[in-house]
């Protein structure tokens, strides 16, 4: 064969190597433009891996990770069929604050294990099962093989598969928080003062600053969000977002690896 | 004869420390091993087994290749043994331990009467003071004791006599109480050479897998409890029992679940017969499964294949559901349950905890930072933390007055500035559970709280002010 025959070959193979995960499964939209915008495909990649970070002392919790995989879940089971399983390694989830996100506890199916090779065993499982439409693991070290196999999995059944990171303690989450993984997206989730009612003293709206780290074909972003509630369907709502800082600009789209 | 008297005959004699547990364990053991020959094996006193092998000779070619079969595996072994093969328990017994013959000794069946009416009394199995009784009185063969009238044996010497003489005889059942408990279908594989290769135990199990499955499939009925037993050529036995959510007949789900824990199987110096038992089993009808489409196959179950599998590594405690009860108590408010595969899975109408979602703070109280106090009552329920902690964990906390949250507090080696609060919320004990009175923190004062950096807390104060013991303070959860 001549080498001007090779060529379209290759770049066929460079494309679909290239090609962002958001296109094989379809993405699961935010609702919320600016977020939308940041993200290939306008949405979450479904049938992906998706890594969700707390901060500022959330890292041993993993309490702003969780609702925030709750709010996203939750819309995801509203769109289909199946379960979700949920592997952790100490039984702390509280059923009657994952509904107040939108996620209902009766969908889940929760996994306990101590370590951390059974947790990621325990997602690779569910995502190879039938009835499965999403799995969560809570880790807190994760080798970069790991997560390439969770992503190979989640890419092949079309589930959707959420890490979310827990560590000990803040030494442990200085060493692990910026090692390289599959994941599709990063994101980072902390807390910030909540937005007071209408003059009122007491605990306001809760707010989060969401940060995209890392996100393949997109670019880093971060807004200020609040979380919705009063609603029974739970998004993120932008609408602070355009009123403090800004978003970080979006509207460039590369498209790497 | 004390050991004094005994070395003071023989100044050589080898002794040891008689070990009735370690003789036991090691008899116990060799009962296990005798079930590659039969399901119901037991140990029988300190110096027998019993092996009950009605139905299963013929597969070994007979009972005398059986008896030739297990004489040389046991001879391999080191193991002094006398075998004996009759029509009863009590028959084989005597014949063992008193019958004149080489091993094995052979009772042609119907053969009992004849076989046993020469041998002494002490075949009968009966206590050393009725042998004794028996012996006094000129009565010293089984022989003997036959043609006697029954009641005059009963009458002097118990009623023991007459069943043993009944048991030995064939003329009064005596079920052997196996090991285990007997299975209810049952396949094994014996190798000429043993086997000890990871891929080959795999291949030894899909095989007995797929022969087991198609007997199943015939009487309708699917497996709840496997057991898959490795006879090592050591004698030692290594099992892997496993359970399944729902009666199952599908290879593909049975292997993969064996699979997972082949690990766990130490061949030692080589494995030389795997049986592979089904316990519990329950109808399955036809319809349910899918034999015809491999990749289909497992779609049947929903999930439970998937539960199945992490319940049999991760331990059935492991896996659970989230259920709302009918409790004010946060801790009972929301129950783990194991799962159950037939709730139908997917989008179903939602749970109770969806319909009562409607979270709003409930009462606002006056923070020490300023603000002025408020209370405001409503109807809905207030937020709860996404993580509970259970225990819940102590804090030194700092606070003004007596209703007040706290304005600052440490927890975990960090201290944090409460900024802004809600509460409190009282939550009492339900005094109508027995467990639940007079404990110590029977009524707690719940604050949501917020420090600096925007972290949101649900604290407690347990005890009262004025009381014997100042209020502790407890974070309960973490709020998202």
């Amino acid at each position: 064969m001549t080498e001007r025959g090779h060529l379209p070959e290759l770049r066929e193979r460079i494309r679909r190597i290239e090609r962002p995960t958001a296109a094989i499964h379809g993405v699961l939209p935010f609702g919320i433009a600016a977020i939308d915008r940041a993200l290939p495909g306008g949405g979450l990649a479904r049938g992906a891996l998706h890594e969700i970070l707390g901060m500022g002392g959330d890292e041993e919790d993993g309490a702003l990770a969780a609702a925030f995989a709750a709010g996203i879940l939750g819309r995801l089971m509203a769109t289909g069929n199946g379960m979700v399983l949920w592997s952790l390694p100490r039984p702390d989830l509280y059923g009657s604050a994952l509904a107040a996100h939108g996620l209902d506890p009766a969908h889940i199916v929760l996994v306990r294990a101590s370590r951390d090779p059974e947790i990621l065993w325990a997602m690779e499982e569910g995502l190879r099962a039938p009835g499965i439409a999403a799995v969560v693991g809570e880790v807190g070290t994760l080798a970069a093989v790991a997560s390439r196999r969770l992503q190979l999995a989640a890419e092949r059944s079309c589930i959707t598969a959420f890490l979310l990171r827990r560590w000990r303690d803040g030494g442990q989450a200085a060493r692990e928080r910026n090692l390289p993984n599959a994941a599709v997206t990063r994101w980072r989730i902390a807390a910030l003062p909540s937005q007071p009612l209408r003059g009122e003293p007491g605990v306001g709206h809760p707010r989060w600053r969401v940060e995209l780290l890392r996100c393949r074909g997109g670019e880093p972003a971060c807004w200020e969000v609040e979380v919705a509630d009063a609603t029974g369907h739970v998004s993120l709502a932008a609408a602070l977002a355009d009123r403090s800082a800004a978003p970080v600009s979006t509207e460039k789209f590369r498209r790497t690896g | 004869m004390p050991l004094a008297d005994a070395l003071s005959f023989l100044p050589g004699l080898a002794t040891a420390a008689a070990e009735p547990a370690e003789d036991a364990a090691a008899l116990r053991r060799l009962a296990e091993w005798c079930s590659r020959y039969s399901p119901w094996t037991a140990p029988d006193g300190t110096d027998g087994v019993r092996i009950e092998i009605t139905g299963s000779a013929h597969l070994w070619g007979g009972e005398r290749a059986l008896a030739a079969d297990l004489t040389a595996r046991l001879d391999r072994r080191h193991i002094a043994t006398r075998i004996a093969i009759a029509d009863t328990l009590g028959a084989a017994w005597a014949t063992a331990r008193f019958a004149a013959g080489k091993s094995p000794v052979i009772l042609p069946p119907g053969d009992c009467r004849n076989a046993l009416a020469p041998l002494p009394v002490e075949a009968l199995r009966l206590d050393p003071a009725t042998t004794q009784g028996l012996r006094r009185v000129g009565l010293k063969r089984v022989g003997d004791l036959s043609a006697m009238p029954r009641d005059a044996l009963t009458s002097r010497f118990g009623e023991m006599v007459a069943r043993r003489l009944d048991q030995t005889q064939g003329d009064s059942p005596e079920p052997l109480s196996p090991l285990g408990e007997a299975p209810t279908r049952r396949v094994r594989l014996s190798f000429a050479e043993p086997i000890a290769d990871p891929a080959d135990l795999l291949r030894a199990t899909e095989r007995l897998v797929e022969d087991l499955v198609p007997r199943l499939a015939r009487e309708r009925i699917g497996a709840r409890r496997l057991d898959l037993a490795f006879h090592r050529v050591d004698g030692r036995v290594e099992r892997i029992r496993l359970g399944t959510a729902r009666p199952s007949r599908e290879p593909r789900h049975l292997v993969a679940l064996f699979k997972e824990r082949l690990d766990t199987v130490d061949p030692g110096l080589g494995i030389e017969d795997v049986i592979l038992a089904a316990f519990a089993v329950e109808p399955l009808h036809p319809e349910q499964i899918e034999f015809a489409d491999g990749a289909q196959g497992e779609r049947t179950g929903g999930i439970a294949p998937l539960l199945d599998r992490l319940c049999n590594r991760l331990g059935l405690a492991a896996v659970s559901r989230l259920e709302p009860r009918e409790s004010h108590i946060p801790e009972r408010a929301s129950v783990r349950v194991s799962p159950s595969p037939t709730q139908p899975c997917g989008l179903g109408p939602p749970s109770p905890a969806m319909r009562e979602r409607v979270p709003s703070a409930a009462r606002r109280v006056r923070v020490p930072q300023g603000g002025e106090g408020l209370v405001r009552r409503g109807s809905a329920k207030p937020p709860r933390p996404i993580r509970l902690f259970e225990p819940p964990e102590p804090v030194e906390a700092f606070w003004l007055l007596p209703d007040d949250p706290p304005f600052r507090f440490t927890w975990r080696r960090r201290r944090h500035r409460v900024t802004r609060a809600d509460g409190p919320e009282r939550i009492a004990d339900e005094w109508w559970r027995p467990e639940g009175s007079g404990a110590g923190n029977a009524v707690r004062d719940y604050y949501r709280v917020e420090d600096e950096e925007g972290r949101r807390f649900w604290l407690f104060r347990a005890g009262f002010h004025g009381a014997d013991r100042p209020p502790c303070w407890f974070v309960h959860g973490v709020f998202s």
